[in-house]
């Protein structure tokens, strides 16, 4: 009698369990569809021709070939990945020294002013690159920067320092002190303790500025299309525009091309999602 | 082998000022313990030494060599943090060669300097290893390692075992001691607020409360002959118990009286001023007895925790926040609410005056402070 008594509710619960259970799966799945199907409807589109892409939309392609990733890849985009890498590649780099450097500086020295230079950095949060935009040309202009990689690598990691500032200074705030005194007691000069100590410990949080940094700068397409006029500089957002002005009515080269741009993002963010969501989490959670 | 000297030395935070001129020579290759409640600035002191902390004023010799403005590298000092602060990155090998790797030291040198310690350590099997795969007294070792392979004359310790088990706090103390021992050209100075860990390795022990020094000296001394209430009750647990009492005599042995009416002659010496003034009367738990005859505490016993060879019987009194404690044998069966007589010997018992000083007896203060207090009170009494 006592043991059905005590049974009942642990059975109940475990129904309540597995029902809710269930809803959640059926929730991540739909969520996984949603985010997930037009990523793969766009890369199967890259497959068929146009008869097929406005005859069945929805159908998987009568036969596999590469031949319009192929020509997608010759007709600009292969150009346009090698820019868009550059770029991405010297920003992001510029982008995690400069707020890495700032960060440690606003968090393990004895700056002067630290709460006035903080306001300084993050009040950068506030400045909206499309306000910004006509001086900036007249003074890109004016530096004969206009139209070279320069600009491109100089506009993202300014625009990137202060989130990226504010996300390292978050995860530094949490590294003990007596790190930084250790490394003081043992000879390390600032530099360093920046460079030996704090940079490798926050190898979480840098991975994931990167991730986010290159999300950013991979995708940008104002500063992309304002700062840079041949195609021997422009960036794949632009480059995609231009395939699609080109080949307005050969979807399928145009959906291979984007798949190509999309490719990296999504093999990057994968490879990495466990370290980005670990040092997004350790730096501001704690 | 280098000492350490501290003259005057003060350091404030904005208004709030932490040590009030401290004054204190630590004797090349001596172990002494800075120890003292929470907030009496141990830990100040010891960063002051370290050069982590600016002095507001002072000055600070270590080698008979002014520090004050000497970066913490080059004050030849290493350091044991509270925390460990190991560097989670670094295998136990690159731990503690990183101080050697910044002085831009040969390989080899390094690399022996490393296995020295290690070995005197039993470090060696893990110098692969991250810290995050270490246990607690593992890591704790490195971090004495680490101090080690900077072959500094002087070791500060900050609390090094507070984040250690109780079992392993005690192997690990053991360990310093032995530590100790192989280096004797050492000075160590080690902070701490747990009085056993005080007791069992200092050569002198340093009281501090409030930023001031209470009193310096060996355990026993602090034990046997404090100068003051506080450092009676800081040191010896549980907590020397305090019983009001009068003086009704003076002299090299002065009678006091209980407020029970019991009277007693102890051994101290007191000036003739003294004579009526109300004091305390400091007694230690493990120097009372139970008796029948002449008693200074009589009370009822509220509960007792039993240890085995020895139970802790603690008494009700007027101020519940402090019971009054005996420290009796394990085999006495003592009953709660049971009535008890305390007694103890004369030679046993600590005298104070209201504001705190101990009167010390002929034995207790130096010979020649004890023969001018002797005269003192003779002619004061004629």
């Amino acid at each position: 009698m006592v043991s059905t008594e005590t049974a009942a509710p642990v059975k109940e619960t475990s129904i309540w369990t597995a029902v809710s259970k269930a809803f959640l799966w059926s929730f991540l799945i739909c969520l996984g569809i949603v985010v997930v199907y037009p990523l793969l409807w766009m890369a199967m589109n890259g497959f068929k021709n146009n008869v097929q892409i406005f005859g069945d939309p929805f159908a998987l392609p009568t036969h596999w070939s590469w031949q319009n990733y192929v020509r997608a890849w010759n007709q600009g985009v292969r150009d346009y990945v090698v820019v868009s890498v550059l770029v991405t590649v010297a920003s992001a780099i510029c982008t995690v020294m400069i707020s890495a450097w700032t960060a440690f500086g606003l968090t393990r020295s004895k700056l002067p002013g630290k709460p006035i230079v903080l306001i300084v950095v993050l009040g950068g949060l506030m400045l909206s690159p499309t306000v910004a935009l006509i001086p900036l040309v007249k003074m890109f202009q004016a530096l004969g920067l206009y139209n070279t990689f320069w600009a491109l690598i100089i506009l993202y990691t300014a625009f990137r320092v202060p989130f990226t500032t504010f996300l390292i200074r978050a995860y530094m705030l949490d590294l003990p002190s007596e790190l930084d005194e250790a490394a003081t007691m043992d000879g390390a000069s600032e530099g360093q303790r920046f460079w030996r100590i704090i940079l490798p410990m926050c190898r979480p949080i840098i991975a994931s500025c990167i991730i986010l940094h290159v999300l950013f700068s991979w995708n940008e397409y104002i500063f992309a299309m304002v700062f840079t006029s041949g195609t021997d500089m422009t960036t794949l957002p632009v480059g995609l525009t231009a395939i699609m002005a080109k080949h307005g009515t050969d979807y399928s080269v145009v959906f291979a091309a984007m798949t190509i741009s999309a490719l990296p993002i999504v093999i990057i963010f994968f490879a990495t999602q466990r370290y980005f969501i670990r040092g997004l989490a350790e730096g501001i959670g704690k | 082998m280098v000492g350490v000297a501290l003259k005057q030395v003060k350091k404030s935070y904005g208004n709030h000022e932490v040590l009030h001129g401290i004054d204190l020579n630590i004797d090349p290759g001596e172990f002494i313990v800075f120890v003292g409640p929470s907030g009496c600035g141990k830990s100040t002191l010891l960063r002051v030494i370290a050069g982590l902390e600016e002095m507001t004023s002072g000055e600070l010799r270590i080698g008979g060599r002014l520090m004050n403005d000497v970066p913490p590298a080059k004050r030849g000092i290493a350091m044991v943090f509270q925390s460990y602060a190991l560097y989670p990155h670094m295998t136990v090998y690159d731990n503690m060669a990183f101080s050697m790797k910044i002085a831009r030291e040969k390989k080899a040198k390094i690399d022996a300097r490393v296995r020295q310690a290690a070995e005197i350590l039993q470090l060696t099997p893990y110098l692969n290893r991250l810290p995050k795969a270490l246990s607690g007294g593992q890591r704790q070792r490195v971090a004495i390692g680490r101090a080690i392979v900077r072959n500094s004359e002087v070791f500060l310790f900050d609390e090094p075992l507070s984040n250690l088990d109780a079992a392993l706090r005690v192997a690990t103390r053991i360990e310093v001691a032995k530590l100790k021992e192989s280096l004797p050209d050492t000075t160590m100075i080690y902070v701490t607020h747990d009085q056993v860990e005080a007791m069992t390795l200092a050569d002198r022990i340093v009281v501090l409360k409030d930023g001031c020094i209470e009193q310096v000296g060996t355990p026993e001394e602090l034990y046997r002959e404090p100068t003051n209430l506080f450092v009676a009750q800081f040191i010896g647990s549980p907590a020397m118990n305090l019983l009001a009492a009068r003086i009704e005599e003076t002299g090299p042995k002065t009678l006091i009286a209980y407020a029970n009416g019991t009277r007693m002659q102890v051994p101290v010496l007191t000036p003739a001023s003294a004579k009526g003034a109300a004091v305390d009367i400091g007694v230690r738990p493990e120097e009372l007895r139970i008796t029948e005859g002449e008693h200074i505490f009589e009370g009822v016993v509220d509960y007792a925790e039993y240890l085995g060879e020895v139970q802790l019987v603690y008494f009700k009194t007027e101020d519940e926040a402090h019971p009054f404690i005996a420290k009796l044998p394990g085999n006495v069966h003592v009953e709660r609410g049971a009535r008890l007589k305390l007694g103890a010997d004369a030679e046993s018992l600590h005298v104070f005056d209201v504001e705190g000083r101990a009167f010390r007896g002929l034995d207790g203060a130096g010979s020649e402070e004890a023969e001018r207090a002797s005269v003192a009170a003779t002619i004061l009494e004629k």
